[in-house]
């Protein structure tokens, strides 16, 4: 039995609607609890700001598609070398570190919780071997379903029951956590040279749009009770004028599901872009922003870009390609048989340049503009707009408008013709900032009832102690101090142990993998199903007995099991 | 200040020594430094026979003389110098003079691969010859050398300044296959034979004094021109990256 008792923490903790009390935090086998004995190990947190820990609703860590970004970038891998100390392996790497590089800067910033936004299901087990790797933090993985084959032919036979069944089976079978749609039919399409230009074009031999697909599919995933929403990726990315495919596609959700948002927008920056070419490239976060404010079922993360250099790797392999047109840079892609594909590039996010400042100012319009910080969460889409460790900054700037406007004055002088930024006075609070990062997380991803994002008795024992007193420190004018608290946690505790210490990792960790496994009447279970067999014999290279992932991959497997409604 | 380093027979080994320890203003706060074998971090003086005459107070008056039969086996010799002199007798190892800014290396015989790699300044003459990737990018990366120059009097490997992106590169004697491959900028001469010069080169003067094998057909043919007294036939391109670089042959034979 081990026990901790934190004293004098500054808490906020809204899940409970605590906001900056002081108060003891009790732990006891990893979950919070009461009280504890006299005997318990003491941490006095003399009234630091005290958060539970860190979730990171959409990051790119894990994976064959990480994998390669490491492949093609040694460059990449001579920036952020960190020595072998004491527990802590060596690491390397800045955009697309190894995975340790990861699990501890992650760590060092407080976060205890991730999920991998994107998993080709055929390559899971790949994704779950790098998880076992991540020790700092329990992690979950979207699997994609994008150009899923059988769900496409479902869809066109206006079967959402099979479509269930497929995703229910695909996840299981793969250890996923949620339902991913990434560019729904373009990924598909690209397999064709071709892509679909908004929500009503017909994906090529399967002659269902994406329309069809995000609304069944967002159906699908009722019927199956899943605990995270379907997890979307707008189709048409990053293309001037893409804002009105994106009011399209949050247009088709209905709201579903009491407890939660029914639909997750992803990197929703890169989706509010007007105008009609790169001339007149310019700032739509106002509808967006708007219309979420209007639509309690939907829940958009940021995606916001931060100057400098970086990977961009994403399921959408047409958009990709159409970057490396622009940048001229080096290029991957990738197809993954029945199901999906990817590209990744590198590239630079620089201040001098006009549509680069704008996608910089349109992350911060999007979270200053939704009213309700539990709807926009705080992500840069890592690394697609940048490496997770400039988080900190991202912070300070939606806490400071001082600091907004000391970076505005950096970037391309027309910017401030093209984005609403410089107009916008709001700044946040700690509480809107511990909602955006940890409470409104695990709510979107509906992993509060197993302990997370909160601090309360039954909790897991996930906190942060960052070594900053709120009463002392006004963000916006001290922002330096707010980046600099953010960036290293006085402690971190994961599962009741003190992982990282100063941003010096402590322990080798024991993370959980977390995955879904709804529960299908046996009339709709795919393994058993003759067209849905046969399709695999057929065009898959594998067997079907050899692509589930089998537990032993699984580390620290925690099974979500659902009741279905097939 | 003089500073001697005599390589001492017993620092025999097969392994490699990482001795970016090895530059000018290191020595002026003494002669305590560590170089790397393996995973065995060894004094200076473990290595060499370390010898120093008079005192300095800036780099730029610090000599250092490099000596011994097994001086090949160092690596990294001159990583971020930015200052003074080393002079080398011998043949050196892998990755000498990389990112250096400033300050002059000597090399009396022979450099392995990498030599003045992502230089930025300063000047490295190699009395023999160079191995592959002279003043060039490394793995990934996207420029070579920015500035300074290379002077190699032997021949030079394949890869001869590749990436470069500045500063002046000549080579006496011939040069292997893919030199100025990806080149951005700065100068590349040759005087002896080269393969398949300026391969996706985009901007940047490549001369080759001798016969280009391998000639690329993605470069558009210009015409001759008078260089230094000698008459050169002007090529530009690489089309194929919609490049704006000079290529100069005096002669040339395509791929076949």
């Amino acid at each position: 039995m081990s026990e901790i008792l934190i004293k004098n923490a500054c808490v906020i903790d809204p899940l409970r609607g605590i906001n900056a009390e002081t108060m003891d935090i009790a732990i006891r086998d990893g979950r919070v609890v009461e009280e504890v004995s006299g005997a318990a190990e003491v941490i006095d947190a003399h009234g630091a700001l005290t958060l539970p820990g860190g979730i990171d609703s959409h990051t790119h860590i894990c994976g064959t598609k990480v994998n390669f970004g490491r492949y093609m970038s040694p460059e990449d891998m001579r920036a952020g070398r960190t020595p072998r100390r004491g527990p802590m392996h060596a690491t390397s790497g800045y955009s697309v570190p190894t995975t340790y590089g990861n699990s501890y800067r992650y760590s060092a910033m407080g976060y205890t919780t991730l999920l991998e936004g994107a998993m080709a299901p055929l390559e899971a087990r790949h994704t779950h071997e790098e998880f076992t790797y991540t020790p700092l933090q329990d992690t979950m993985a979207n699997a994609l379903f994008d150009g899923n084959w059988g769900i496409m032919e479902a869809i066109r036979d206006g079967d959402t029951k099979r479509v269930a069944a497929i995703i229910g089976w695909t996840l299981s079978a793969v250890k996923g956590f949620a339902v991913k749609l990434t560019n729904p039919g373009g990924t598909e399409a690209w397999q064709w040279g071709k892509n679909v230009s908004c929500i009503r074009d017909p994906v090529p031999y399967f002659e269902v749009t994406p329309a069809e697909i995000i609304r069944t599919v967002v159906e699908a995933n009722e019927l199956l009770h899943l605990p995270h929403s379907v997890h979307l990726h707008c189709n048409n990315l990053g293309t001037p004028g893409n804002y009105t495919c994106t009011l399209g596609s949050l247009g088709l959700i209905p709201d579903l599901n009491p407890k939660r948002q029914t639909l997750y927008a992803t990197h929703v920056q890169f989706h509010a872009y007007g105008g009609s070419g790169w001339k007149d490239f310019c700032s739509k976060s106002e509808p967006i922003a708007n219309f979420v404010n209007m639509r309690p079922q939907i829940v958009i993360d940021m995606g916001q870009v931060m100057f400098g250099r970086t990977t961009t790797m994403t399921a959408d392999g047409p958009m990709e390609f159409n970057l490396h047109r622009l940048h001229h840079d080096k290029w991957s892609n990738h197809d993954v048989e029945l199901e999906t594909g990817s590209g990744i590039i590198p590239v630079v996010y620089r201040r001098k340049n006009l549509v680069n400042s704008v996608m910089w100012a349109i992350g911060l319009e999007l979270a200053l503009l939704t009213k309700s910080p539990w709807q926009c969460l705080l992500t840069t889409d890592n690394p697609n707009g940048a490496p997770f460790v400039r988080y900190p900054e991202i912070i300070a700037l939606l806490m400071s408008k001082k600091y907004r406007d000391a970076e505005f004055a950096t970037v391309h002088p027309d910017t401030s013709a093209r984005a609403p930024l410089p107009a916008i006075e709001r700044e946040l609070d700690w509480y809107e900032i511990a909602v955006m990062t940890r409470a409104g997380q695990a709510k979107a991803l509906g992993i509060q009832d197993l302990g997370k994002g909160y601090l309360g008795p039954g909790a897991e024992a996930d906190v942060a102690v960052y070594p900053i007193h709120i009463d002392e420190v006004d963000p916006s004018t001290d922002y330096r101090k707010v980046i600099e608290a953010f960036g290293r946690t006085e402690y971190t505790i994961k599962r009741g142990r003190v992982v990282s210490r100063r941003g010096e990792c402590l322990v080798d960790g024991s993370n959980a993998t977390f995955w879904v496994k709804p529960k299908i009447s046996d009339n709709y279970d795919m393994g058993k199903d003759p067209d849905f067999i046969e399709k695999f014999d057929r065009y898959y290279t594998v067997r079907m007995r050899n692509y589930p992932v089998q537990e032993e991959y699984v580390n620290r497997s925690r099974c979500i099991e659902t009741e279905a409604e097939i | 200040m003089r500073v001697t380093l005599a390589m001492k027979p017993a620092a025999k080994s097969s392994i490699p020594i990482e001795a970016e320890a090895i530059v000018p203003k290191n020595f002026l706060s003494g002669t305590d430094l560590s170089v790397w074998r393996g995973n065995r971090e060894l004094k200076l003086d473990e290595v060499f026979v370390v010898s120093v005459e008079g005192d300095a107070e800036r780099p730029e008056e610090v000599e250092v003389v490099l000596s011994g039969d097994n001086i090949f086996r160092l690596k990294r010799v001159g990583e971020y110098m930015d200052g003074g002199k080393i002079t080398i007798l011998g043949d050196i190892g892998m990755h000498c003079g990389n990112f250096m800014s400033g300050g002059s290396i000597e090399i009396h015989g022979n450099a392995d691969g990498w030599l003045g790699r992502e230089m930025a300044g300063g000047t490295i003459v190699c009395k023999g010859d160079a191995a592959d990737y002279c003043a060039s990018g490394y793995r990934g990366g996207r420029k070579g050398m920015t500035g300074g120059t290379v002077e190699v009097f032997g021949r030079a490997g394949d890869f001869l300044a590749e990436s470069i992106a500045g500063g002046t590169v000549t080579v006496h004697g011939d040069a292997g296959d893919m030199a100025g491959a990806e080149m951005h900028g700065g100068t590349l001469i040759v005087h002896g034979d080269c393969g398949r010069p300026g391969a996706n080169m985009k901007g940047g003067s490549c001369y080759v004094y001798g016969t280009a094998h391998g000639m690329l057909p993605s470069f558009r043919k210009i015409g001759p021109i008078r260089h230094e007294g000698r008459t050169l036939i002007h090529f530009a391109g690489d089309v194929a990256n919609r490049g704006k670089g000079n290529l100069f042959v005096k002669d040339y034979e395509y791929l076949d």
